[in-house]
């Protein structure tokens, strides 16, 4: 599989009403634009409510990490129902209970303890990442 | 499964089930002999937001009446719940440990906070809302609080 | 015909991840909802209508919304008329970055000045438009504004019979073993109630025609749908309320 083939689609919710969203939206982009650009793409929500056939596409061909902000969990089901494979759902919350001193304030713009939250919340989406690569690379060294 | 009283104000759907009485800060009491179960309403839950973290009064813990039985933790508050009954606590819902969401998802349901011993049920019982009563207090709490946004 | 509360205006943002556009979506809509506008919006989740959040599509399907999208590909104005109700207006920021000669907005992640610019400009365009939709009459079952018809009663006038002011109730019924969600049925109920009308076959026949202003209720399914009603007035009108 070639380096192109071998990428993790990040979906976030970017729910509108509560921080949790803007977490997750801020997450994606340090995931695929800092931490690992070179292995994960970004695919909007919006695209894959609507049924965009690129969008739909690209999930059916790629494993998804999806992270949501609360327990609707809105990119985790649009991406099954794309027909993908959600390959990780990460829930924010869940990173929070996990992070308690990193409390999230504000949608339009997070505070230090949500962007920190964002932080954390990359971080382990690129653990899952690496982990999903080299799975995938092992065929190619047997 | 209960029945519900059902409410909407904007976007949000506010619901009071029909088996069990309420205090007006939004705490419910559903008993069986003077065994009561007690939990968070619907509304209590909307408005606070997503739980990170519920700590339960522990077994054997005595509650009086209007007491903390349980604390609320969410990014928008910290939520002291006051007991609609007082007694000793006989079981805190073991699965708010690793899943307080329970308390968002299923508010008159899986989401119980505690069961209780009551001490004097039919004293605490005269002092509780029925659900309409309820109901209708709560309308205009969350009428309020969509007119503060 | 019930007394409905006062209205608001929903705004559905694509909130789009992938481009600056996107991004100055959701913004915009943040910034009406919070400081231009408040009190008056209410934002949708568009992911939602979905995804199981039955208060945003009974408020889409109800109130008039503002579809807020970042490009051509208009995906909130398209994915609320499909799962909800068509948008009562639609913005697109690259038509609002043409039209006021901005530079082209960069930078989903951190916006640079042209993007906060259609920021600005595209809540100022969407603020205008809830003002337009506050003071017009918004016909939900056609989906457009009623022509020749008043602006809507100022507020001294409304008597809702709910205590809500500012919402359509809904209740979910069992319509054949299907759980339905029927927009303004309390407040239908309640209002037949008080003009002391008693369930019957006639009552129910008037039920299920005011009903239908507000629903959409499929061709073919009025046998059921008289069962549900005539079933839930029943109930309505018995006592309510007793202590457990």
């Amino acid at each position: 599989m070639s380096p192109e083939e071998r990428k993790v689609l990040v979906v976030p919710c970017s729910g509108i009403g509560k921080t949790y969203g803007t977490v997750s939206r801020e997450a994606a982009y340090e995931v695929t634009e800092d931490l690992r650009p070179g292995s994960t793409g970004l695919v909007a929500l919006s695209l894959l409510v609507l049924g965009d056939e690129e969008a739909r596409a690209a999930v059916q061909a790629h494993p998804a990490v999806t992270i949501d902000g609360c327990k609707l969990a809105c990119a985790a089901k649009m991406v099954q129902e794309s027909g993908g494979h959600v390959a990780q759902g990460i829930a924010v919350l869940d990173v929070y209970r996990r992070n308690r001193e990193l409390k999230p304030q504000g949608i339009a713009e997070l505070n230090q303890g949500g962007q920190q939250l964002a932080h954390a919340v990359a971080e382990e989406i690129a653990a899952v990442v690496d982990d999903l690569v080299s799975c995938e690379e092992a065929p190619d060294h047997a | 499964m209960p029945d519900y009283l059902e409410t909407t104000v904007d976007k949000f759907i506010f619901r009071v089930a029909t088996d069990r009485l309420y205090t007006a800060e939004g705490a419910w009491a559903l008993a069986d002999g003077d065994r009561v179960r007690v939990g968070m309403t619907d509304f209590l839950q909307q408005l606070n937001g997503d739980v990170a973290f519920a700590e339960v009064k522990p077994e054997g813990t005595a509650v009086a009446t209007g007491d903390e039985v349980a604390t609320i933790e969410t990014i928008k508050a910290n939520v002291e719940v006051p007991s609609p009954v007082g007694g000793t606590v006989v079981e805190a819902n073991p699965a708010l440990a690793m899943s307080p969401e329970a308390i968002n998802q299923d508010p008159y349901g899986e989401g119980w906070l505690a069961v209780l011993e009551a001490s004097d049920w039919p004293k605490d019982r005269d002092t509780l809302l029925d659900p309409g009563a309820y109901f209708e207090l709560m309308k205009g709490q969350a009428e309020e609080e969509a007119q503060k946004l | 015909m019930p007394e409905l509360p006062g209205w608001k205006v929903g705004i559905v943002a694509c909130s789009g991840e992938e481009l600056a556009e996107g991004t100055v979506t959701r913004l915009a809509a943040l910034w009406v909802l919070e400081h231009l506008r408040p009190g008056e919006t209410v934002t949708i989740c568009l992911p939602l209508f979905l995804a199981g959040g039955e208060g945003d599509r009974a408020f889409a399907r109800f109130y008039p919304t503002i579809a807020v999208d970042g490009c051509d590909r208009r995906c909130a104005a398209r994915a609320t008329e499909q799962y909800s109700g068509k948008p009562a207006a639609s913005v697109v920021v690259n038509d609002l970055v043409s039209e006021h000669g901005l530079g082209r907005p960069e930078g989903a992640r951190r916006l640079n000045e042209s993007g906060r610019q259609a920021v600005v400009v595209t809540a100022d365009r969407v603020a205008g438009l809830v003002d337009e939709l506050l003071g017009g009459h918004w016909n939900r079952r056609r989906g457009s504004f009623a022509e020749g018809a008043p602006a809507a009663p100022p507020e001294a006038a409304i008597q809702a019979a709910c205590a809500c002011a500012s919402a359509i109730p809904i209740q979910e019924v069992d319509v054949a073993g299907r759980p339905v969600s029927l927009a303004a049925l309390p407040l239908i109920f309640e209002q037949f109630h008080a003009a002391g009308k008693a369930p019957g076959p006639e009552v129910t026949r008037e039920l299920l025609d005011i009903v239908r202003i507000y629903n959409d209720v499929p061709a073919g399914t009025d046998e059921a749908y008289t069962a549900a009603l005539a079933r839930e007035y029943a109930a309505f009108c018995r006592p309510k309320g007793a202590r457990p």
